[in-house]
């Protein structure tokens, strides 16, 4: 894998420059076998430092691609040799954790799929890498990366959405089909809400980690920045007839996304498989809450913040948090801002094999989706109502003053990262460190 | 006789120097889709004889920043007033100062989002001062403190 410097057409047809894996946007989607050791050779193309998170995979705590915490920065014109045996069967991803809202946010980004040693009985797998462009009106990448606003708002939310590096055409569809689709989002701050006209998906699995299959509320698949999603489309729709992918996430700003075009042929089967949806479990421990350790971190700050940042990272009540690079946004009452670097006191450290209690509760008034590196937590509650479904994620997404209760096992032991993947929060403090023994 | 002062009465409208102040002011307000504040800002303009015509965007420091606001004194919003910009949550009072005096400036800003200023609530904790800010390059002013 080399990031380098490469060309990618947007929808209006004109170049756009990109940074890339292996020369396109996403990169190459990796296909690994759970339970299979894997060696991956990053050789860096850039003019600047840069890493490899294997996003959501439980490795060694020393492949977790964080620069100065996990491992120096691969530099410039040199390599960085992964190796790790994914334990897990799923959907992941990888990206840089360096420079991360300019380098993920010009394209590099690539979907990373570990395949079940079983597998899964469906008429197709398919993959949408969704990502989000902010591009000016040539086409160009818009200029700004690190605004202020977007920093103390909701981040580099752009104006063109592509799947798998494309303007979205149509998806060509046919009927009385089974399809896996693995749905993840890359983008640097887009949240989306898709709903999928005249179809019923199923939820068979988060973050790669399978859990009870449900069709999810309001028939609206939430996926924010980082977050995976594989569902089971059984295909009704009649063929020849045209249904619509539709984003709602943002009030007032719905748009199709793409078409899913059924071909005149008749259908596949007349009625639906009815073998069973759900995929095998992945080996996680679970959790033993009657001795956990609780832990709490609450996210502050950002625009509306009440001034909680004052005297944190420098907000005067009068500017705009996060102005001139400072920090916008702090965990604890303390600010962890860029990508990572050397010397990051961990906000708690954990016992290994411990069961970790952790709430997380959102103070400010804007979304973050929730990052935590080298594990899965299960779930637990949110607002005080129980998560059913029994969902193991990576990555967890709090709304405006929401409260998430999860848990995990804290089996791996290193300095793990927990932040926002919105990259403009990250990048300006919502982020924090904890140690397992 | 009364229908005669009446016609006098409307010239009168007609004519009077401050047609902003009289009639609605149509503005149209660009913002963030998760910020709640700019609304309640739309609404206190409303209740002093605006229109604000809301669009949620999610590129709005690519608008503000090609409306020419100053990175460093970016408002919560961007709003097109009689052609001017008004970033941010400037008091009516100033905003309709701008509309009437008509200086040869972009627009104004109130940067950031104060305590107390309107849509904000909460307590105010020093004056707002409301820059003019142009395309031309030149740094911005103070055009009026609150």
């Amino acid at each position: 894998m080399a990031p380098g410097q490469a060309m990618f057409t947007g929808a209006s047809g004109p170049l756009t420059p990109v940074w890339t894996y292996d020369g396109t946007v996403p990169g190459p989607v990796l296909r690994l076998r759970q339970g299979q050791p894997a060696r991956i050779v990053v050789e860096n193309g850039l003019n600047e430092d840069t890493t490899v998170h294997w996003h959501g995979i439980r490795l060694q705590n020393a492949m977790d691609g964080v620069p100065g915490l996990t491992q120096p920065p691969i530099k410039p014109g040199t390599d960085c040799v992964y190796e790790f045996t994914p334990p897990d069967a799923g959907t992941f991803w990888y990206h840089p954790h360096a420079n991360s809202l300019v380098q993920l946010g010009r394209g590099l980004a690539g979907v990373l799929v570990v395949e079940e040693t079983e597998p899964v009985a469906v008429d197709r797998d398919l993959l949408w890498l969704l990502q989000d462009w902010r591009l000016a009106d040539d086409g160009q990448m818009a200029l700004g990366f690190g605004s202020a606003m977007d920093a103390a708002m909701s981040g580099r939310v752009g104006n063109v959405v592509t799947i798998n590096g494309t303007a979205p055409a149509d998806q060509s569809a046919r009927a009385g089909e089974r399809v896996r689709l693995r749905l993840a989002n890359a983008s640097l701050a887009r949240i989306m809400a898709l709903r999928f006209e005249g179809h019923r998906p199923v939820v068979v699995a988060i973050d790669g980690q399978p859990c009870d299959p449900h069709e999810p509320d309001d028939g609206r698949l939430v996926l924010a920045p980082a977050m995976r999603i594989d569902v089971m489309i059984d295909t009704q729709g009649d063929p020849g007839k045209r249904y619509a992918v539709i984003d709602d996430f943002y009030d007032g700003l719905a748009y199709t996304l793409t078409t899913l075009a059924y071909d005149s042929a008749s259908p596949l089967r007349t009625h639906p498989l009815d073998t069973p949806l759900g995929l095998p479990r992945n080996p996680l421990q679970q959790p033993d809450l009657a001795s956990a350790e609780r832990q709490e971190i609450v996210l502050q700050g950002g625009m509306m913040g009440g001034g909680k940042l004052a005297g944190v990272g420098g907000m005067m009540g009068m500017a705009t948090p996060g102005m001139k690079g400072g920090a916008a946004w702090a965990i604890n009452g303390m600010s962890m801002t860029g990508d990572g670097h050397a010397g990051m006191a961990p906000q708690f450290t954990l016992p290994r094999g411990a069961t970790c209690h952790l709430t997380m509760r959102n103070e400010t008034a804007w979304w973050h989706p929730m990052h935590i590196h080298g594990f899965s937590m299960l779930v637990l509650a949110r607002n005080g109502s129980p998560v059913t479904h029994r969902q193991w994620q990576d990555t967890v997404l709090l709304a405006p003053k929401d409260t998430i209760e999860c848990a995990f096992v804290a089996d791996n032991p290193g300095d793990w990262m927990l932040h926002c993947h919105v990259a403009d929060h990250q990048m300006a403090g919502l982020m924090t460190v904890f140690r397992v023994t | 006789m009364k229908l005669t002062y009446s016609l006098a009465a409307l010239a009168v409208a007609i004519a009077m120097p401050l047609p902003a102040v009289a009639a609605t002011i149509n503005a149209v307000m660009y913002k963030n889709p998760q910020c709640s504040c700019c609304e309640s800002y739309a609404n206190y303009l409303e209740h002093n004889g605006f229109k604000v015509d809301i669009k949620p965007v999610n590129n709005l420091s690519q608008i503000s920043s090609d409306a020419g606001v100053p990175a460093d004194l970016e408002g919560c919003h961007t709003l097109m007033v009689d052609g001017y910009v008004v970033d941010g949550l400037v008091p009516v009072d100033i905003v309709k100062k701008l509309l009437t005096e008509r200086p040869a400036i972009t627009g104004i800003t109130l940067a950031g989002m104060p305590t107390g200023a309107p849509g904000m609530g909460g307590e105010k904790a020093g004056p707002f001062i409301v820059y003019a800010f142009t395309k031309d390059g030149k740094a911005p002013t103070v055009y009026a403190t609150d």
